[in-house]
């Protein structure tokens, strides 16, 4: 009898601990995606491609997404605009797209002040057409995609990813429902409503669509869909930072305008 | 040499000559042919070859850290048993031992499992690890090979050296023992700790042939893992003796027996508390080591999909201590005089479990949306506040304090201090576990009011003070102890079975922290077989969620436990316990003050 309850205490315990580490969230680290860009590869592939890397596998979030541990990439840093903003001012005689392969294959090259030399050189982990569309992704926050085909093309193998490509291809840059202007549709595409009430359809996390235009006016929606740290809704300061600064990067300019402007029109 | 002997010893050859096939399988012919794209990889059926790894090494993993923890501690209680000239101390030291005999074909099964399933599941990775290591292999089989003999040695000679200059041998036999062990040890912490961090020269392009064997072993992480394993493996070995002692006392027929393995398994308990609270600072170390290494794979560990996994530690680690404190005031029944202490017990529990919640409060929580907007934000504006370091810290600090008061009032339990100077003396042990308290309690809220890098700084003196007044007030209590009076002898043996199923949650939990830690050490490599140098190609490459990893480490600990219940049973069914002279329960009321008996 004292063996089964002993028994019975060793599997009561050990379900515990099962069912307690299944209950938190569940993230999984995932292997980055091989790429197999060639020359002719859209800079919407590589933007697309690079931030599925800075936000997944590429593990980049775990210190630029704080700020406290590296400068934070996706919004301003101390008036000098995003990473795409700020990056041909950096460093004298050095354009963006330079800096910015410099920072991720000789990181020690320059750091940025305020911060320690923490960054690895980035060739240890991604293949050139990673670090490429990375490149191209945070060239995107804010300023224009100058990577090329070519660059990729040139890269060719060298870095950790290179080998035989996983097929696929990358992420194509498809666009969002379908090139529709519907803006509603283009909001629901969007995973607006996870957020934003419109109507009966949405949640209460950040502020309401129903009479925005009456609050603010097209350029601070404009701006608050493209860089969203930079205003605060009064009464949602708690949620400062919530939004990720990434689904503006979702419309063409055609979808952006459709939804600016009828976000403007909710009065 | 018995029957069991004799199997053993056909079972370490045979496992022995599995080695050396394994090893030779491993020629570089095979490697190449792997290296030359014929395959990389085999599969093992549903479960896959990373599960059939990873079990392989875990369950290895728990027989290895007995066998190594075991005689650590087994030569100290020897050696007492020599100093003291008290034959209990050597009875139970050679009953650690024979837990130890049993239990060591078991570990170098699954080491020849884990070497199989490597050469044929893996050939690719293992074929570049023995190319680089192939010497340090041979000397591990080598070391091995004498390491079990000196064990026999050890155990076999106890009753035939046992006396004057042939018992001081048969000490250094012991002692022998653990010098091969530690080195056994140290060699496979080689192998892995360079899958963790490669010399910084080695990269995917370098052939293994051109790596440094010494460069190497000596690689960043190598040293702490070794002190951390050491220390975990007495923790560990501590736990399961505890473990075995329970469950004997639970089907003890005699109060004899009841007597016997009730101290044997207050003296487990005693080593795996005593070394857990060291544990953290070589755990400290190592992680800093790690940070140093690559911060990446720091943060990654600490900050990025493995931050819930520190939770769970916490949670466990909670477990752990309350489950200890608990033994210790149920055993405080079964001492004459401890009856005084009892009342304070429900302060501690108050203080244990205040820190556990503490402790266990997530920093930032990943939370859906109706989660968001019922906090307000992205941090809880209550359990914000508590997730941060200071508070941690705090918590953690006061749980040490409070589980060292508890084997204080243990010790002083029965003993009447007959000293001039013990009122004093105790006053000054209240007020140095005060001061202690104090300077923990001041510097976890400052922490709140000064930066981050400041604020790291202040978990120094909080440590700092906990340990001084561990050690000061140990040795004040030493020392008023001196000729003490006793209100009674310890009632070994009169324990509520309860007090033996917190013996069992603290083996299981030992033996599930250790699993969920071996997943943190390895699983922060990621996608790498080694470190940004040679990458997993496998399916099974993406490392998987806590969930997932929790169901893994629960099936290696039930067949890690199943197995060594039933070599323990094994071992029960050829050689009757040794039993120890601790003498059984003393008739109650007759707590007269005598001659304090030591426990």
């Amino acid at each position: 009898m004292a063996n089964l309850k002993v028994f019975g205490v060793v599997l009561v315990t050990i379900a515990i601990y099962t069912l307690l580490a299944n209950a938190i969230p569940q993230v999984q680290s995932e292997v980055p995606e091989e790429l197999s860009f060639g020359a002719g590869v859209t800079a919407e592939q590589l933007v697309t491609a690079g931030e599925q890397l800075y936000q997944g596998a590429g593990g980049c979030t775990a210190c630029h997404g704080l700020g406290t541990r590296a400068p934070n990439l996706l919004t301003d840093e101390a008036g000098t605009g995003t990473i795409g903003v700020r990056c041909a001012t950096r460093v004298m005689d050095k354009d963006c797209k330079a800096y910015l392969h410099d920072s991720l294959t000789e990181p020690g090259s320059f750091v940025v002040p305020g911060y320690g030399p923490i960054m690895t050189d980035m060739r240890r982990t991604l293949s050139g057409a990673q670090i490429w569309a990375l490149i191209a992704y945070l060239q995107s926050l804010g300023g224009e995609v100058t990577v090329t085909g070519e660059d990729v093309a040139a890269a060719g193998n060298e870095g950790a990813g290179g080998g035989a490509p996983a097929g696929g291809g990358g992420a194509a840059g498809a666009a969002l429902a379908g090139g529709s202007l519907d803006p509603v549709e283009l909001l629901r595409a969007a995973t607006c409503f996870v957020c934003h009430k419109l109507g009966e359809e949405g949640g209460p996390i950040g502020p309401p669509f129903d009479g925005i235009g009456a609050r603010i006016n097209a350029d601070r929606i404009r701006r608050g869909i493209l860089a969203p740290n930079a205003d605060t809704a009064q009464g949602f300061e708690a949620m400062a930072g919530t939004m990720p600064p990434t689904f503006g990067q979702q419309f063409n300019a055609a979808q952006l305008e459709a939804v600016v402007q009828f976000l403007s029109s909710r009065k | 040499m018995n029957r069991v002997g004799k199997i053993t010893i056909r079972l370490i050859g045979a496992v022995l000559g599995l080695g050396a096939l394994a090893l030779c399988l491993a020629d570089p012919a095979v490697a190449q042919e792997a290296a030359g794209g014929v395959r990389e990889y085999g599969n093992f059926p549903v479960i896959g070859s990373r599960a059939a790894v990873w079990i392989a090494a875990q369950v290895h993993l728990m027989f290895a850290a007995f066998v190594l923890g075991v005689p650590m501690f087994a030569v100290v209680v020897e050696g007492i048993g020599i100093a003291t000239k008290d034959e209990k101390y050597d009875k139970l030291s050679k009953e650690f031992v024979r837990l130890l005999l049993i239990a060591y074909s078991a570990t170098a099964i699954w080491g020849a499992i884990l070497t199989m399933f490597l050469v044929t599941l893996y050939p690719r990775f293992w074929g570049h690890l023995s190319e680089i290591f192939e010497v340090s292999i041979w000397i591990y089989v080598g070391l091995f090979f004498v390491e079990s003999f000196t064990l026999y040695l050890y155990y076999y000679g106890w009753d035939r050296w046992k006396k004057g200059g042939a018992k001081l041998m048969h000490l250094g036999l012991g002692i022998l023992l653990n010098v091969f062990g530690t080195a056994v040890l140290f060699i496979a912490d080689s192998w892995l700790s360079y899958m963790m961090s490669p010399p910084a020269e080695v990269t995917p392009d370098t052939a293994p042939g051109m790596v440094r064997l010494w460069s190497a072993i000596t690689n960043a992480t190598w040293m702490p893992i070794n002190i951390h394993r050491i220390i975990a493996n007495v923790v560990f070995g501590g736990a399961i003796a505890a473990g075995y002692a329970a469950i004997r006392f639970l089907n003890s027929t005699t109060d004899e027996e009841r007597a016997h393995y009730d101290w044997m398994g207050y003296i487990g308990n005693f080593i795996a508390i005593s070394a857990l609270l060291v544990l953290p600072f070589a755990g400290y170390w190592l992680g800093r080591e790690v940070y140093e290494y690559n911060q990446s794979m720091g943060i990654t560990m600490m900050g990025g999909f493995m931050s819930w996994l520190w939770i769970i530690q916490a949670f466990l680690i909670g477990v752990l201590f309350l489950a200890a404190n608990y033994y210790l005031w149920i055993g405080l029944g079964r001492i004459p005089g401890g009856e005084r202490f009892v009342p304070y017990t429900k302060w501690m529990l108050l203080i244990l479990v205040a820190g556990v919640i503490v402790w266990a409060t997530p920093h930032t929580m990943i939370a859906n949306r109706d989660e968001l907007a019922q906090m307000g934000g992205t941090h809880h504006p209550f359990l914000g506040v508590l997730g941060v370091m200071s508070a941690k810290n705090t918590a953690v600090n006061l749980m040490i304090l409070t589980t060292f008061l508890s084997f204080l009032m243990y010790r002083r339990a029965n003993k009447a201090p007959v000293v001039s100077w013990a009122a004093r003396g105790s006053l000054i042990q209240g007020i140095v576990l005060a001061l202690a308290a104090g300077v923990v309690i001041f510097y976890g809220v400052y922490g709140y009011f000064v930066s981050a890098i400041v604020r790291i700084g202040f978990s120094v003196y909080q440590v700092g003070a906990v340990l001084i007044t561990i050690v000061v007030v140990t040795v004040i209590d030493v020392m008023i102890s001196r000729g003490a009076k006793s209100y009674g002898e310890i009632r070994w043996g009169r324990m509520p079975a309860r007090s033996q199923y917190a013996l069992f949650i603290l083996v299981v939990t030992f033996t599930w922290l250790m699993g969920l830690m071996g997943f943190a050490r390895s699983g922060i490599r990621q996608h790498w077989h080694i470190w940004e140098v040679m990458r997993d190609t496998s399916p099974w490459a993406a490392t998987p969620a806590l969930g997932s990893a929790a169901v893994v480490i629960s099936t290696c600990v039930l067949i890690f436990l199943s197995m060594i219940a039933f070599i323990f049973w094994l071992g029960g069914l050829v050689e009757k316990p040794v039993l120890a002279s601790a003498r059984p329960a003393a008739v109650p009321g007759t707590g007269g003050l005598a001659p304090a008996h030591g426990e």
